[in-house]
């Protein structure tokens, strides 16, 4: 009983098959190529490559943000139309959860990142308890040198991943509190997804999908500037 | 009797539909946008692309419930990959090669300007190629000569601004609400339209148009009137613009009707719901013996169906696309490209 996760929040394109205890599958690629032609053979190929057939998925879930707002699009769009015509259950998995608990490390903090643009990024914290990852507080948009502060005035350890690994690199490796996870660590990647999508599935945590969004945090900028102008008005 | 979902997500609205041999809409569900661009004076492409996201599975779900068949008898889903707003077009062509993948159907791209003309179709059972057709909206002006139902040949564009644009834009100025094309239509009516001479644009003996010269034209003259506090007659204003805009568009039609040696003229797009644009080429073509041909006001605007009429025609001649099918946001009409990427 296979769950199909996808994962397109980043450049990364990526596409697993797990079931409660096996990753039956997983094809991850940074080739910065775009997901729209990508996403559908890649999932084309995860099952013919691990001998699964359409009929056999039981869920589909899909990382659905923050990240880039067209990556989610697309990947949600693929998954709201998978589940609605397979008639099977969507689950939608918050991609800096799904981060954190690709990288465990005992009695650290851990911090996913995604680029925000304009010197921003999403943070979220995470520690981690047994086979599950506890947030700290809610996934934040922070400039880059107002989330390593905060990193820095954390007791405990620091373990960082995601996208500041490789755009803030230099600023990262200046502070001795932070540990800078591995290549394979900092990439969103689907397995996470179809783990804690198949978690959530156990525990009853499914979502429509007529009406699964992504989780943008950020409003579009034409909105944020509309609201500026109206609050000068006022 | 073949059956087709169409998808459209080209700009602001999210449509889903079933058409039964190209020619029988069963459902046309259209998911409008305006009322969400409106305070915005115009689309905004990150906010379609938001409504998008949120729309398109209760589209497909209600254009399937509504023609009362299940997606497992559909023979194929056709789909607007170009041209448009790149982000809105991800968000239907990524849900089509889904559903396509999912439930083992034929996928077919369809060019946004193509599904427009096709509308015709629709609205006219017996109409058949070939033609000339006039394809005016907020994003195109496009003279085309479609030879059979798979064979186009792009006779002129425009070199800057779409018809419809200039119509929003003037609107705009004139504080008449988004979208602009319908008030101007209507305000136009009280006017006079022979009161202010703009300027036809000069695009010499061919197919092309333009409509930024005129467009400027507009703008300065209410910026000059209200720098000299004089009172504008907006109707005379909305008429003697309007004029200018159809004298080329229908004069240009005719010519092509002509040289082309067709009998049948093809209006199509969001503006060819314009009133005034209705009766001159009315007037215009029954002049040279010619056919005039135009749709509904719903099948004018944005809709699925079309798009699934225009895939029907590419079905049939098993002119299907793979998986990796993008979004092409400056597609061109009649060209066959399915990837940005080489192969
Ligand atoms: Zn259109």
């Amino acid at each position: 009983m296979p769950i199909l996760a996808l994962d397109t929040a980043t450049l990364v394109s990526s596409v697993a098959l797990a079931t409660k205890d096996t990753l039956l599958g997983e094809l991850t690629l940074e080739t910065k190529k775009n997901h729209s032609e990508q996403l559908m053979p890649n999932i084309e190929q995860l099952l013919e490559r691990a001998g699964s057939a359409k009929h056999e998925i039981d869920a589909v879930a899909v990382s659905i943000g923050p990240g880039s707002f067209t990556g989610l699009r697309i990947g949600l769009a693929t998954a709201k139309a998978l589940a609605y015509a397979w008639q099977v259950p969507l689950i939608g998995v918050p991609t800096l959860t799904a981060m954190a608990f690709g990288c465990p490390v005992p009695g650290a903090v851990l911090a996913p990142t995604l680029d925000a643009q304009k010197g921003n990024l999403y943070v979220g914290l995470y520690r981690g308890q047994g086979d599950k990852v506890i947030p700290i507080r809610e996934p934040k948009v922070l400039s880059c040198a107002a989330a390593i502060a905060e990193l820095e005035s954390l007791a405990q350890p620091v373990v960082v991943m995601g996208e500041a690994v490789k755009l803030y690199k230099s600023q990262l490796a200046a502070s001795l509190h932070l540990v800078i996870a591995g290549p394979h660590l900092v990439m969103p990647r689907a397995a996470n997804i179809a783990l804690i999508g198949l978690n959530m599935l156990e525990q009853g945590l499914t979502h429509d999908p007529m009406t699964l969004a992504p989780m943008y945090i950020r409003r579009s900028e034409a909105e944020e500037l509309w609201e500026k102008r109206q609050g000068c008005c006022k | 009797m073949p059956l087709i979902l169409g998808l459209e997500t080209s700009c602001d609205e999210t449509s889903a539909a079933i058409v039964a041999d190209g020619r029988t809409i069963l459902s046309n569900i259209i998911s409008s946008q305006i009322d969400v661009h409106q305070k915005f004076g115009g689309v905004v492409p990150e906010i379609a692309s938001r409504k998008h996201i949120e729309n398109v599975i209760p589209v497909v779900d209600e254009a399937l419930k509504t023609a009362g068949v299940n997606i497992t008898d559909i023979d194929a889903i056709g789909v607007t990959y170009g041209p448009g707003l790149v982000g809105a077009l991800l968000v239907g062509v990524a849900a089509a090669k889904s559903l396509a993948f999912a439930t083992d159907k034929k996928l077919i791209g369809v060019n946004h300007l193509e599904g427009h003309i096709f509308a015709n179709f629709l609205a006219h059972q017996h109409l058949e190629p070939p033609f000339v057709a006039l394809v005016v909206s907020g994003g195109h002006t496009s003279l085309v000569y479609q030879k059979s139902y798979n064979e186009f040949e792009l006779l002129g564009q425009t070199r800057d601004d779409a018809a419809g644009e200039a119509f929003d834009k003037i609107a705009r100025v004139m504080q008449l609400p988004y979208p602009g094309g319908p008030f101007i239509d209507r305000l136009a009516t009280e006017g006079n339209e022979d009161a202010i001479s703009f300027p036809r644009a000069k695009t010499g003996d061919n197919y092309e148009f333009s409509f930024s010269g005129l467009k400027s034209a507009v703008l300065n003259y209410l910026n000059s009137a209200k720098q000299k506090s004089e009172t504008v007659n907006n109707a005379d204003v909305a008429a003697s613009f309007q004029k200018a805009v159809v004298d080329v568009l229908v004069d240009k039609t005719i010519k092509a009707a002509r040289k082309c040696a067709v009998n049948k003229v093809v209006l199509a797009g969001g503006v060819a719901a314009n009133s005034k644009l209705r009766a001159e080429l009315t007037a215009a073509c029954a002049k040279v013996d010619r056919e005039l041909y135009y749709p509904s006001l719903t099948l004018c605007s944005d809709n699925a169906a079309m798009i699934a009429a225009r895939a029907f025609y590419k079905h049939q001649v098993g002119d299907w696309t793979d998986l990796r099918l993008n979004a092409l946001p400056s597609l061109k009409l009649g060209e066959k490209k399915y990837f940005a990427e080489k192969r």
